[in-house]
């Protein structure tokens, strides 16, 4: 199904001038010497596919920082994914973090029989459509929020506030009780066949409901769906949106109002929204809308902002634990209160980095979702 | 078919359970599997799915009793991660009584008989009812159109 040729010509790797920026840039290489995107590219088209795959490809957190700055834009995250797919035919095992749970968990959604009750989550207050063509697609969070509760980690409150500003903004829009996972972790680590059985038995479900949209706040979600899912499923013509890409606009054409925070906050660009889909202002301008909230930047933002160090529950060590110090400080700096995010994942795996603080080194700066707060600027009367 | 019970027996208390079971000749079904880990705070969610994973029905978590642990603290960490577990299961739709912690005293092999064999029989129950729903809602497919909800 995808051989190494075809790869290198999509993911224009020949084109590496072997010039080194993405190392440069690369925040894996800044605290791991050993990692070298460049010179996994050089070793893999001198031997031709032929020799030892790198042990370093599986250090990638897929942050795309090196495909922002290469010069003929070679994708190698695609890359690295590929390679990941045949170090797994060779049969590499994977060593993944948080014992392989969440792969688990994907793995049996994946399976045809399952029937998930994921909804025990949803607030009486949000209404929901029955019949309506257009789906909230609400991704992991309720089994990250169990999975990870011992840290502190609600990301279901950006599920929650997500769905409020909907049902404020009065876009209908109905829930569907057995989705899957989006099957992007499995995807980055090259398991195809997972994620295509994740893939299939989602459009079965939504071709099922005749759902023609998809609203999601999970960046991850949103790029796969929208992105990924064409690629390899040939029916899939759902269209999918951002639920940041909802509410921004009505707020600027004066639709939709958020309340009254007074608060300082500083945003941290997932990578999956920021540079994979390249939604850098919606989240800014909802978050400027909301009144006597004060927004202030991190030294490393927009294109540039440093990934939140981990990516598909593996291979989560002490270079990923610097760079998630390292945001948190970039964050402290600002002197904002809180660090609003979009990404869950991203919530975790800071909140994670401060639970596993030692000697207080790492700034314990409130994290939140920005639908969260977005919901929460909201007066509680106005909510339903 | 068989079901399939996965225990992981602490290697103190709840692994002379199961060899008392064997040395008093005491009858269980040979799909009860053990896996012997040092002690139950070694198990964790991660591996209680892969259990369900690889088509496991029921999985039996078997230590010593509360205060009995060699170690000092598996209650601690087995319950959280047993509560975690049975959450996941009941989300994923799989009924979360095919999870079950036993603590047991010292050689009780007749009490590890008698909790596998429970264990076997409601998970027995629940998959001939889940088997019986699947089953009707075949029979009334083409007949009726229910709406999606």
């Amino acid at each position: 199904m995808i051989d190494l040729q075809s790869v290198i010509s999509d993911t224009k790797v020949r084109l590496c001038l072997d010039c080194g920026k993405c190392t440069v840039v690369c925040p894996v290489a800044r605290y791991d010497p050993e990692f070298n995107p460049r010179r996994i590219v050089q070793e893999v088209l001198r031997q031709n596919g032929r020799g030892p795959i790198d042990e370093k490809i599986w250090s990638c957190i897929s942050c795309s920082m090196c495909v922002e700055r290469c010069n003929y834009n070679v994708k190698f995250t695609d890359f690295i994914r590929f390679l990941r797919y045949m170090a797994l035919e060779k049969g590499t095992e994977i060593q993944y973090s948080h014992g392989g749970a969440p792969q688990t968990i994907m793995h049996i959604m994946a399976q045809r029989d399952i029937r998930q009750k994921r909804l025990n989550w949803l607030p009486e207050d949000i209404e929901i459509s029955k019949q309506c063509d257009t789906a909230f697609f609400v991704g992991c969070a309720p089994y990250f929020d169990v999975l990870f509760g011992d840290l502190g980690v609600k990301t279901g409150e950006g599920s929650k506030g997500a769905l409020r500003l909907l049902n404020r903004a009065q876009i209908p829009f109905t829930l569907v009780p057995n989705e899957r996972c989006c099957g992007r972790d499995l995807l980055l680590l090259g398991d195809i066949e997972g994620f295509l059985a994740l893939a299939q038995a989602n459009m079965h479900e939504f071709s099922r409901r005749g759902i023609k949209n998809i609203i999601t706040n999970c960046p991850e979600c949103y790029y796969t769906l929208k992105v990924d899912y064409p690629k390899f499923l040939e029916n899939w013509d759902i269209n999918v949106v951002h639920i940041t890409e909802v509410i921004a606009p009505l707020i600027e054409k004066g639709q939709f109002a958020l309340g009254r925070l007074e608060q300082k906050a500083t945003y941290h660009d997932p990578c999956t929204l920021g540079r994979y889909s390249r939604i850098f202002d919606q989240p800014r301008s909802i978050l400027a809308s909301v009144e006597g909230l004060e927004v202030v930047e991190m030294a490393d933002n927009r294109e540039k902002a440093l990934c939140c160090g981990a990516s598909p529950w593996a291979y989560c060590g002490a270079v990923n634990k610097q760079i998630q110090k390292e945001r948190l400080a970039q964050a402290g700096a600002t002197g904002a209160d809180i660090l609003v995010t979009a990404c869950p994942k991203c919530h975790i795996h800071l909140k994670c980095a401060q639970k596993n603080a030692e000697n207080n080194d790492v700034c314990q700066i409130e994290i939140q979702d920005i639908c969260d707060l977005a919901a929460k600027s909201l007066l509680p009367q106005e909510v339903s | 078919m068989y079901t399939e019970v996965l225990v992981f027996a602490c290697n103190w208390d709840g692994w002379s359970c199961i060899e008392t079971a064997t040395a008093l000749g005491l009858h269980y079904p040979a799909s009860v599997k053990v896996v012997k880990v040092s002690c139950l705070s070694r198990v964790h969610t991660g591996l209680i799915l892969k259990a369900f994973q690889f088509g496991a029905d029921g999985v039996m978590l078997l230590g010593c009793e509360q205060g009995r642990c060699r170690f000092g603290a598996d209650s601690e960490y087995i319950i959280n991660e047993y509560e975690k577990a049975r959450s996941i299961l009941e989300m994923l739709g799989m009924w979360k009584g095919r999870l079950v912690l036993v603590r047991l005293p010292a050689f009780d092999g007749h009490g590890f008989v008698t909790q596998v064999m429970k264990l076997i029989a409601e998970v027995e129950q629940v998959s001939a009812s889940k088997r019986a729903r699947i089953a009707d809602s075949r029979l009334t497919r083409g007949i009726a159109v229910p709406s999606h909800s």
